[in-house]
């Protein structure tokens, strides 16, 4: 990455371990994020994809959960350094975050208008009836038909779609530059599930708001990102420019995740899998976290890889990298 | 179509529930399941699709048997079974199994995994205690499970694995249909694949018909021979998962194939999305129920509803103005992955089959 441009955020060497045990669950994560940049974080579940977000939100649970090293810088501070003060005074103002399960991250008892509210009274100062006209302006902005009469209804009376909407308006009332969402369409149907991405698009074109976004699905990563990072066991093992990513897949857990999903378009056979499963924190082996599932795995990933320079800011973690160069003819003779 | 290769069928079967049975006024009823006729061949793979609370778990719990119809009838293999008491329905139970969403809460934590797999054959008096143990033995093979996993309980095993266990759990009792109400939506990818090979392999080597209910269009796509779109409780369109996909005729479906998220750079489609949520099953739109999200809505929709109408003999769709739309459906896409990309994947594919071919195991993944 050109080390002239002005990054918005920098995480250097993030680790997050349990504490007292030497259980691994985020090793070594690395990457940077320009103004108005989108950073996809694509793995499946217990890779650390949502750990990593909640380490940089300050709202990891600790203990048992412990940051052991590495630096987040945003705005020139160091997140994972900072104070609970001074945090809370970033959080929801100039940074916020967009959960999966837009019901339990609502407060049931208290109206719409008064969450979206609360948080602008508290970092703009202003009074409840201003922060009130703010919040109607933001149902507004996220689509949400009758707004003047939804800001008096609580959480239950709203869909899921709608629920997802008033999370988005309240984590962007405050106009952050970075913006964290978990899963924000995991949870919805697929036409509200189009419905909430193109507003969440729409909105950061016109706020120019850096976001990571955290998900599972290669669909929602094609159509939101402009840089990808695919995490698995814990360690990003591959990242670099969306399109690099989907049209020059390096790594073999990349490559295995994409094949494993069906197409809507062509119709294969069988379906081509990852053998096995993700190996437990407790007995994570010790060099190439992907090697027990890798078909192309021999002595050399006992050993750590690394991440390394493919061009085109195109990084991946394996020995095996590029593979066409690496692997042996007689398996291709065999197609 | 001759009448034997119908195995299960439904003739304007419907399941309303009663949620408020206020005092004074009347009750407040959720149409769940509004009228369905459906007909599932025998050996095919059958699949209904449709948003939250469109109705298609409920429907899957009446072609089980596990809820009674309110009014219609279900016909299995040429008997009418919606009518027919708890005590009778043992025979059918052990044609019809279901496979549920949830592995975590289907299965009871108290029992070993081997205990579960055997109740079914206990239940319905299989064989004796020790060549129950040899299906069982059979049976976790066959979900590319170790002979070991018997003795361990359901904890102790992954979303997937527990995944394998109710499938074997169903295919117990020598079932002539599967039904999965959505069987691999709670895995992750590279354990989705896994389960649906499995479910694919097991599903050829026994004969089986699969009926699984999905949200998920490109399974849908990938698993099914046939596929019935539901919309608040009733089936919009119905037909070959090809032609329905290339051509839908119902303005829902081809929303919901337009609103698939693509794995692939560049096919943002900025395409009219249904407006709005879909209404609440309890207060039920007039005329068409997709009218008030539907962009094509004509006066006539708003009073009408459509009957759902072949139009091709293989094709049916309920939408007043199926003939006059010209909906797109799933568009072509040129693979853009480079050649050097294409290469890996077809060394990941040859690798991988290498390495299935190598072990013994009748049904691995």
């Amino acid at each position: 990455m050109n080390d002239a441009e002005p990054n918005l955020l920098k995480v250097t060497d993030l680790s997050i371990n349990v504490a007292g045990a030497s259980l691994d669950l985020v090793r070594g994560v690395s990457f940077t994020l320009a103004k108005g940049e989108t950073l996809c974080i694509v793995g499946e579940s217990g890779c650390g994809k949502s750990l990593t977000a909640l380490a940089l939100m300050g709202l990891l649970t600790t203990p048992p959960m412990l940051v052991t090293q590495g630096s987040a810088t945003f705005q020139g501070r160091d997140l994972l350094q900072l104070p609970i003060g001074e945090l809370q005074a970033l959080r929801g103002n100039s940074m916020a975050m967009i959960f999966q399960e837009p019901m339990t991250s609502l407060n049931p008892v208290l109206r719409i208008g008064e969450q979206i509210a609360e948080s602008v009274c508290r970092h703009k100062g202003v009074s409840r009836l201003e922060a009130r006209a703010r919040a109607l302006e933001m149902l507004q902005r996220v689509g949400i038909p009758a707004a003047e009469k939804r800001l008096d209804e609580f959480p239950h009376q709203l869909s899921g779609g709608m629920r997802q909407r008033v999370m988005i308006a309240m984590a962007l009332a405050n106009d952050p530059t970075l913006l964290l969402a978990d899963e924000p369409t995991t949870a919805l149907d697929v036409t509200i599930q189009a419905q909430v991405l193109d507003l969440m698009r729409d909105l950061q074109a016109e706020t120019g708001t850096a976001m990571i976004l955290i998900t599972h699905d290669l669909g929602v990563v094609a159509e939101m990102a402009d840089t990808v990072a695919v995490m698995y066991a814990g360690q990003i093992v591959e990242i670099g420019p969306a399109r690099e990513i989907f049209e020059d897949a390096q790594h073999p857990y990349t490559i295995g995740l994409m094949s494993a999903v069906p197409s809507v378009g062509v119709r294969s056979e069988r379906l081509v899998t990852i053998p096995g499963v993700v190996p437990s924190a407790m007995d994570m082996p010790a060099g190439c976290r992907f090697a027990s599932r890798c078909p192309f795995a021999d002595a050399i990933c006992a050993n750590v890889p690394s991440l390394v320079d493919l061009g085109q800011r195109h990084q991946a973690a394996c020995w095996k990298a590029p593979l066409e160069a690496q692997i042996a003819q007689v398996d291709r003779i065999s197609v | 179509m001759t009448k034997t290769d119908i195995i299960l069928e439904t003739l304007d079967v419907k399941r309303h529930f009663v949620t408020a049975r206020p005092i004074f006024g009347a009750p407040t009823i959720v149409r769940a399941v509004d009228g369905v006729d459906l007909q599932i061949h025998r050996g095919e793979t059958f699949a209904i699709v449709g948003e939250s609370g469109c109705g298609k778990s409920t429907l899957a719990r009446l072609l089980t048997r596990l809820l009674t119809p309110s009014d219609g009838t279900i016909i299995y293999d040429g008997n009418d079974i919606g009518e027919l008491p708890e005590h009778e329905l043992r025979g059918i139970r052990r044609d019809i199994q279901i496979i549920f969403q949830d592995p975590f809460s289907s299965l009871n934590p108290s029992m070993t995994v081997g205990a579960l797999i055997e109740e079914p054959l206990r239940v319905h008096g299989i064989g004796d205690a020790q060549a129950r143990r040899g299906t069982v033995a059979k049976l976790l093979s066959k979900v590319g499970l170790s002979i070991m996993s018997a003795d361990r309980y359901p904890h102790e095993f992954s979303g997937g694995q527990r995944q394998r266990i109710g499938i074997a759990r169903a295919l117990a009792c020598g079932p002539k249909v599967i039904i999965g109400d959505e069987p691999v939506s709670a895995l992750d990818v590279s354990i989705q694949a896994q389960i649906i090979n499995i479910l694919e392999n097991l599903k050829e080597e026994f004969g089986l018909t699969l009926v699984f209910i999905a949200h998920d269009l490109a399974v849908v796509r990938h698993m099914s021979d046939r596929v019935a779109v539901m919309y608040l409780g009733q089936i919009v369109e119905i037909g070959q998962v090809e032609d329905l996909f290339a051509r839908p005729k119902h303005p829902y479906t081809a929303a919901i194939i337009a609103a698939i998220p693509v794995p692939q750079i560049g096919t943002k489609l900025d395409s009219v999305q249904p407006v709005g949520d879909p209404p609440n099953p309890i207060d039920m739109p007039n005329g068409c129920r997709f009218h008030p999200r539907c962009q094509f809505a004509q006066s006539r929709c708003r009073i009408e509803a459509p009957k759902l109408r072949d139009t091709n003999g293989a094709h049916s769709v309920a939408c007043h103005r199926f003939d006059e739309l010209n909906l797109s459906g799933i568009r072509n896409l040129p693979n853009t992955r480079r050649s050097s990309a294409r290469t890996r994947f077809e060394l990941y594919r040859t690798a991988r089959a290498h390495s299935d071919g190598v072990k013994d195991a009748p049904t691995t993944i």
